[in-house]
């Protein structure tokens, strides 16, 4: 245990930051994570297609 | 004569690079990119613009493109040279530091919390390079490294961006003051978090950090 006054330990995080970053990182997921899971947009498909028979 | 080793796990993964054409690669490689589009731009119809100029982009040089070489680095670069690019040329006609958070991505309906809302509408205030990398590495679960190889940025650059998103997301959402505190003598018993009650309140994550706050409490009366 740290003496009083004296600078406190910066390797452990407190509870409280542990619990903030769970939640933004399932926050972030809640937002991000949507995107990539729609089916990719027809034009982008067919233009790939279409790269892709031409050659 | 015999190929030195790692000429020879090179020449496998060339070798078996015709496998997986061109083409694959780059429909393989559409959802993380439709992401990184996402956390660029902030906007879903932005992204989606820019994800289809890049393929475009990446189409028309794919030549250039050495088949066994990182795709996804590849593609990274392509995808964000283009969103430079599109700033450059429509940093005079709009201004969307400002655009208000409806525009932002797409809402998650009304079960969203407003805390998320709010958060969505945090990141977007968030420098682009910051916000890039904060989703590279918290949701695509990239490593430091692989990201560093994607962007072309150290290792180190990158692991202080996100300390410091963290970090503007969290004084913003939670009211923290970014001076540091002046050190006084601890009051008893002891606060049990820099973070305000009633900011906390309004997080879903309220409960979680509540039950750490109690055991921590507990813990301290105990010691006593």
């Amino acid at each position: 245990m740290s003496k009083p006054g004296s600078p406190p330990k910066r390797a452990r995080k407190a509870p409280s930051d542990k619990a903030f970053d769970l939640w933004l990182d399932q926050g972030l997921h809640a937002m991000f994570d949507e995107v990539a899971k729609e089916p990719i947009p027809e034009e982008l498909l067919k233009l790939i297609e279409q790269d892709r028979n031409n050659k | 004569m015999p190929l030195p080793q790692d000429d020879q796990a090179e020449a496998t993964m060339v070798a078996s690079a015709p496998e997986v054409s061109f083409h694959d690669l780059l429909v393989a490689a559409l959802p993380a990119l439709r992401q990184q589009a996402l956390a660029l731009t902030r906007n879903r119809a932005d992204a989606d613009d820019l994800v289809q100029t890049s393929v475009s982009s990446a189409l028309a040089a794919q030549t250039s493109f050495q088949p066994g070489t990182n795709f996804g680095a590849w593609m990274a670069r392509i995808l964000r040279n283009r969103f430079l690019s599109n700033m450059r040329r429509r940093r005079e006609i709009v201004d969307i530091e400002d655009a208000p958070a409806s525009l932002l991505a797409r809402s998650g309906g009304q079960e969203e919390g407003l805390a998320i809302q709010q958060l969505r509408h945090l990141i977007g205030k968030l420098p682009a390079d910051h916000r890039l990398v904060l989703i590279m590495i918290s949701v695509q679960g990239l490593s430091y490294e692989e990201a560093s190889e994607q962007l072309d940025v150290p290792v180190g650059t990158l692991k202080c961006r996100v300390s410091r998103a963290r970090a503007m997301l969290r004084r913003w959402l939670l009211g923290e003051d970014e001076a540091p505190k002046p050190r006084v003598a601890a009051p008893k018993p002891r606060a049990r978090a820099s973070v305000p009650s009633h900011a906390l309140s309004a997080l879903p994550a309220a409960p979680v950090m509540a039950k750490l706050g109690r055991e921590k409490a507990g813990a301290q009366l105990e010691r006593r």
